[in-house]
This record gives C-alpha cells, structure tokens and sequence, in this order.
C-alpha cells in the first residue's frame, strides 16, 4: 500500500512540475539589435502539419533557415497529424505535443484554456493583425489578444452542382433547385440533419445569432443565442423544404457525384475530386437563397480558417525562435506558396486580391458565400451536437408552426441548460468589484459559516477606495453593498469580507 | 428419428412425413443462413473490390470498380505503412511467445498447485479482470512516458502493456489443464519428473489446442488494437500500428486520395490473420470448448 501510495505521490509531483513548467512568454521578437544575434543557434523542433501539407512545410522551415538573419537553425520532425485532430491530441499531452501545429479554429478555445498556446508578443501581434483577414485574426484572439498565426481562410463552404442537371438560371433560387433536383431524380447533398455547421447557414440566412461569451482564460461565460425566435422559425421553415424533399441527401462529400447528386453543399477540400468526376460539367456557386412569406433569404454560413500555434516554452529563447518561425511560415509569401501548391486560400488580405487566388473557382465562390458567412468564432463544444439535431427535430415536425417552434424550443432550452447552475451556485454569494486586481468581472467566492453569515475563503488586499458588492447566485439580481450602494473600503489592509445577512438585507464588514 | 421400423406401414408414413418436414426445415435455415453469410462477407468483400479500384482514390457509392489494378497495393511502399506493420508484427510476435509462456505457467500452477491463498489469488484476479481495461490508460501513459516508452518508442512500450497483466487470462486453460488427470502427473512424478518436466512433457503435448487457442487470442489482442496503441504512439508515425495509422488516412484531409489504400492497407492487415485461423482453426474450436469444463 505505502509502495502505491509513493508512487501516486511522486506521479502528483511530476504532474505538478509539468503544469508549471509552461509560463506565458511574451517573448517579443521585435527589438533584436542586429550585432548581437540574441536568438541564435539550434533548436530541435516538433511540427504538427497535415499530411498534404507535411512536406511543403519541411521545405518551408528549410527555406526559413537559410533566409533567416538572426543565426536561428531549426531542426524539425514535421508528423502528418490533421488540422481537425490537432486540438484534441494536442490536450491529450501538451508536454508530448508538438512545439508548432496547425489546427482548426474550433479547437482554439479549447487549446487556449488547456494552456497549449503561447500568446504572440505585441510587435509580432500588431504586424500579423494587419496583414490578415480580419475575421481570421477575431479567430485567433481572445478579448484582443491573439494567441495564433492566421494562415488559411477557406474552411467554409459553397455548392458545386452539375451543370447537366441543374440549369445556370436556377442556380439562386433554392426552390428551384429541389425542383430540378426531383425532376431529374437527382440528390441533393447538404448535410443539413448531421452536422450542426452546415444546419447554422439557415439560421444565419434569417439574420439568425449564436455568439458564446468568453473570459479572459478561455472558459465561456454565456451566449447570445436567438436560433428560437421569429426569425428563427423562417429558417426552419426554409430548413423543412430541403429536408422534407425525398431527395435531399445529408452528406457533405464531394463523391457524391458519382452516387446520383446533382448538388453538394461543401468547401475547397472537395475541389479536386468533384473536378474529376464531373470535368466539364462542374459549376460552383455561392449558396441559394429561399423563400419565406414572399420574402427571399440568402443562405448564410460559417467561414472559418486554419491557424498556426507555439507551445509555450519554459526556455524564453527558444520560445522567441519558435515565434520567428510560426510568424514566417504564416506570412504573405508562404501563403502564396501553399495556394499555388495546395490551392488554400490565404488568410492574408495582400494575397486575398492577387488576381491568381480570385481566379481560383473554389475559392470565388467562397468569397462570395463570404459575403453572407459569419466569422466561426469560439463555440462551446457542446454545440455542436445540441444543434445538429435541429435538422432532423425540423424533418420530423411535419413543417407545422407549432411542430417547428417545438423543435427550436427543444434547442433553446439544451443551450439553457448548459449554463444553468445548481440550486447550491444560485444561493451562492460571492464578492465582485475592483479589487484584488479585478475590474468588476471576477467572482471571489465565499463560503458560509453559519446560519447566514458568509466569508470570504481567504483574504485580500484591499485600498482605501475600493468599491465592492456581494452578490448571490453571480448575478445582480440581489446584491448587497453598503445597503443597495457599493460598499467602499475605507483603509488599506489585508480582509477577509464577512457578509452578515438579515432577512432580505444584509451588513458587510472586513475582518 | 430414432426408430425406424420398415414393417409399419404407420411408421413409414410418419418418417416419410419427417423428411418432408426436415426438407422444409433444412431449407428455412439454410436460406437463413445464406441471408447471414451475405450479410457478413458484404462489407469484407466491398473492401476487396475497394482496393483494386484504380478510377479514383475516394469514397465511391459503387462497389465494382471500372478499371482494376494493384495500383493502391504499391502506392502503400510510398507511405509509411510497411512501417506500421512491421511495428504490428513485431509487437504481435513477441506479446504472442511471452503471453502465452506466462499463461500456460499460470494455468498450471493453479491447476496443480496446492498453495495458500491459492483460491483469494484467483478470487482477487478475477475482480482485478471485471474493472474495464481503459481505466488504467490514462496513468499507463504516464508512466511509459516517463519511461521514455511512448512516441517514437511506442513499440517496446506496448509489448510492456500487453504483456504485463497476461496473468490474469488464465481461466480458459486452467480449465483445460484441469480435466488432465492427476493421476497422470503423479504417475510421472514416481518416475522421477520434475514439476517443470510434467508441464513440458506430460501436459503441453495433451494441451495443444489450448496452446494454439493461447498463441491466437495473445496475437490477436495487439494486432487489432486501437485505443492504447493510438494513445501511446501519440501521433508520432514511427511508433504506430498498422490500426492507429490507417486510421489516421480517414481525416478530412486525407480521405479523398488515400481511401482505396486504407482498403488495400485492411487487406494486407486481413491476411496473416486469416491464414492463421485457416491452419489452426480445427485446434481452435477444441481450445475454446475445450476449456469449457467446470474447473
């Protein structure tokens, strides 16, 4: 037993090291004076990269130790591990993960708050915030901080159809299409029953919002969330048309074409293939819009990208050189590089408009379903799944108003769920204001002592000046201060806040 | 069925009636059992046919290629996948030789032996075995970290997992070895036998279809597995297995080129396996009834 117990404690320690053992660095590049080569020498590096961008990324790290001034060598083992999957092995074992990946911005939250990413310095912050995409930059930022590289700006989607089968005149009006698409007997791919990033371009084309709050360590707050509304209801309605048609297909694969599709609904990834299927006959296009009520909606989407992250380094040097590489291998001529050789498009508004990337079909269509896209911006993972289910609530409803508002409610009230509290939180008090280095967004918690006296679970160092309130349940539904005003501390010290309480009202009192 | 009598003319009526019945019988089950068979070789032969298309490399909604080759079968020598099978086979090998050494000496022993706690060991083991295996994977992976056995090292690494709770699959041949007459290692024992000997000598040749029923599940266990191999390999395409790296095929970004070689890959993969199981499939059936014995 003691032999099990020493080694539980000694793992304990370890796993204590590791979690110390990756301080933010701020390691800001910028102000390297050019005779000194602070960053100089040879660091071995792991790199995450997709399969089909494994070797370009090998080149490119070679490119960069040739180019580089600052005497920085990189020796680097580039792994083929996808832009999806980076997120989750990389939480797996950050300390076994690689020190640059590239990932997918829906894991970056996630990323964030397991502590797998290094902040970028402000110089660094500063250049590559105005050399990309706005929304690729909003991606890759929590409050203003940017904590990635952008490095693509395709992860969206588009329709592809055949051109023998669907007439070009057609091709913006939804109806029609299901239309043709019945006619010719013909599928129509959109995976509008399976994935809750496909279901959203209805709720976005209606005006429709899902934006999760986010505090400044990642974890999310709340949601602003109105896919239950009257604007809501017209996108499903619009919904029920497409699912409700017997040939509507719930798949995002561009094969699809070769099983009886004559439309899919998917991004540039698919390019290729269905180039190759349908040769000539291949037409791309941004997404129809519907009609509701005489009124036409323009399906929206989400649009998305690829970021480039440094694993927080204990060593402030080689932490920098890392900084220098992630910041080259996502600028403006590397991205050039992999939209001649892979066709991604370029987070960087200089390529962006490079007549060679607008010329590109895919990526045209994108930039015009741009148009109607929202930013993916950071989404609770359980999302994902409470909203996919919205296109088959929606199919099963029988297009009723009554089946369809039943089916958002039933989204609502899962989205609800996810920030309710326990009955034990929402008699909770805690204290909130500017103090202990806060400006009134942190609750310190307390605890109770007995019958209605709480205290805070340890002290603080409060000023004269201080303003403070107690509050239950973290909300401001009852709060209690000086009587309804912010109590104000009145001289320096160390307190614990005592909270007396007295029916509906209550005394506060520093001990 | 069990008597017939030619000289009753009511008896032949009745038996006449059996066949008829049984023909009806026999037919039922075995359109049923065409149905299952179907149903079973269906997706194993799809992916046959998967892995000789060579019209494209993506998921297709057909199953008979247009144009067949061993294209996909070559293209895998481009890839890292004779890697991973022979990081498979060696793991496969090795866990097969000590797995089944420790089992067999672990049946025997508590076959034959007579020792205190005899019954709270195996009492013990067997709650040990009701806790499911993955709980352990999270602190298994800590520890083969520190040991520097994870990653690229991932092979000796999951030699070390596989084998090292082996002890505990010892129901099946303790059962087997118990249905040995005593008499017979007492009987060797006055000749002069050591315990060992009995074991090598008397039991083992009587026990072959156990063994070979060992050698079996202990190569199968590591050759199949998905989820400790993929934890411990950690994305590191050196120290994968056959499983973690096709698997690794299927992600967005790989799936469309590289799909009619994750089929040709899960051929490759089927085929030891199968041989194994057609050579030994007869000693196989024994080993597992075999054990079956109250023990």
């Amino acid at each position: 037993m003691k032999k099990v117990l020493a080694i539980v404690l000694a793992l304990v320690m370890v796993l204590g090291l590791a979690a110390c053992g990756t301080p933010a660095n701020n390691n800001t590049p910028a102000n390297n004076t050019a005779d000194d080569k602070p960053l100089a020498g040879t660091y071995k590096i792991k790199v995450w990269a997709a399969e089909n961008n494994q070797e370009l990324t090998k080149k490119q790290i070679e490119a960069f130790n040739q180019s580089n001034d600052m005497g920085i060598v990189i020796e680097a083992t580039v792994e083929a591990v996808s832009e999806a999957d980076a997120g989750t092995n990389m939480i797996t074992d950050i300390e076994a993960g690689p020190d640059i990946y590239w990932f997918a911005q829906d894991q970056f939250a996630r990323l964030v708050n397991a502590g797998a990413l290094d902040k970028l310095g402000e110089g660094a912050s500063k250049t590559v915030s105005e050399a990309n995409d706005p929304g690729v930059v909003a991606a890759g930022s929590i409050n203003g901080q940017l904590y990635a590289y952008p490095a693509t700006s395709d992860n969206g989607y588009f329709m592809y159809y055949d051109k023998s089968v669907i007439p070009e005149t057609d091709i913006d009006s939804l109806e029609k299409l299901i239309a043709d698409c019945e006619a010719a007997k013909k599928y129509f791919a959109f995976e509008a029953q399976t994935s809750a990033w496909y279901i959203a371009s209805w709720f976005f084309g209606t005006g429709c919002h899902s934006e999760w709050e986010m505090d400044n360590d990642g974890k999310y707050t709340g949601v602003k969330d109105d896919f239950n509304s009257a604007n809501g209801l017209i996108a499903a309605k619009g919904l029920y048309k497409l699912v409700s048609s017997p040939f509507h297909l719930s798949s995002s694969k561009g094969a699809e074409f070769e099983s009886g599709a004559a439309i899919v609904v998917t991004g540039t990834w698919d390019y290729e293939v269905v180039q190759k299927i349908l040769g000539d006959n291949m037409g791309v296009a941004d997404l129809p819009s519907f009609e509701v009520d005489g009124k036409q909606y323009h399906l929206g989407s989400y649009n998305g990208c690829k970021l480039v992250g440094v694993k927080p380094q204990t060593d402030a040097k080689r932490g920098a050189a890392l900084h220098q590489l992630a910041q080259y291998l996502t600028d403006y001529d590397r991205q050039m590089e992999r939209f001649n050789e892979l066709a991604w498009g370029p987070a960087n508004l200089k390529a962006q408009s490079d007549d060679k990337v607008k010329a590109n079909p895919g990526l045209a269509a994108l930039l015009q379903q741009n148009a109607y896209s929202v930013p993916q911006g950071q989404i609770h993972g359980s999302w994902w799944d409470i909203a996919k289910v919205i296109g088959d609530d929606v199919k099963e409803s029988g297009g009723t108003d009554e089946g369809l508002k039943a089916a958002l409610q039933k989204y609502q009230d899962k989205i609800d769920a996810l920030f309710s509290m326990s009955d034990e939180e929402k008699n909770a008090w805690t204290v909130i204001g500017d103090i202990n280095g806060d400006g009134w967004s942190i609750d310190l918690p307390m605890e109770e002592v007995s019958a209605g006296v709480w205290k805070t679970t340890q002290k603080y160092d409060l000023k004269a000046g201080n303003q403070f309130k107690c509050r239950q349940g973290k909300s401001w539904d009852v709060s209690i201060g000086n009587g309804g005003d912010n109590y104000v501390v009145e001289k320096d010290g160390s307190f614990t806040i005592v909270l007396t309480l007295n029916g509906d009202s209550g005394t506060i009192t520093l001990e | 069925m069990s008597k017939k009598n030619d000289y009753d003319p009511s008896e032949i009526k009745r038996a006449m009636g059996m066949t008829a019945k049984n023909r009806v019988s026999n037919t039922v089950i075995y359109v049923v059992l065409v149905i299952m068979s179907i149903v079973w070789l269906i997706p194993f032969f799809c992916i046959v046919f998967q892995s000789f298309r060579c019209e494209s490399t993506w998921m297709a909604g057909y199953v008979f290629p247009t144009k067949w080759g061993l294209d996909n079968y070559i293209n895998l020598a481009k890839t890292d996948f004779w890697k991973w099978y022979t990081n498979t086979f060696i793991i496969a090998v090795v866990v097969a030789v000590f797995q089944t050494i420790i089992v067999l000496c672990m049946s025997y022993t508590l076959s034959r032996f007579r020792f205190k706690m005899r019954k709270g060991l195996m009492k013990f083991m067997l709650v040990l075995g009701l806790f499911p295996g993955m709980l352990t994977m999270i602190i298994l992976y800590r520890v083969l970290k520190d040991l520097n056995m994870t990653q690229a090292n991932a092979v000796p690494g999951l030699i070390l997992v596989y084998i090292a709770s082996s002890g505990m699959g010892y129901y099946v041949s303790k059962g087997f070895f118990d249905t040995v007459p005593k008499t017979l290692d007492e009987a060797a024992r006055i000749d002069g036998a050591t315990r060992a000997q009995v074991l090598w000598k008397i039991i083992l040749p009587m026990a072959k279809p156990i063994v070979i029923y060992t050698v079996l599940t202990a190569f199968m266990g590591p050759w199949g597995d998905f989820v400790f191999a993929r934890y411990i390999s950690m994305n590191t395409s050196a120290g994968m297995n056959v499983a973690v790296g096709l698997q690794s095929w299927l992600s967005l970004d790989q799936i469309n080129n590289r799909y009619t070689m994750f089929c040709a890959g899960g051929v490759i993969v089927a085929i030891p396996v199968t041989i194994l199981f057609l050579c030994l499939q007869k000693y196989y059936v024994e080993g597992v009834t075999g054990g079956a014995v109250k023990g």
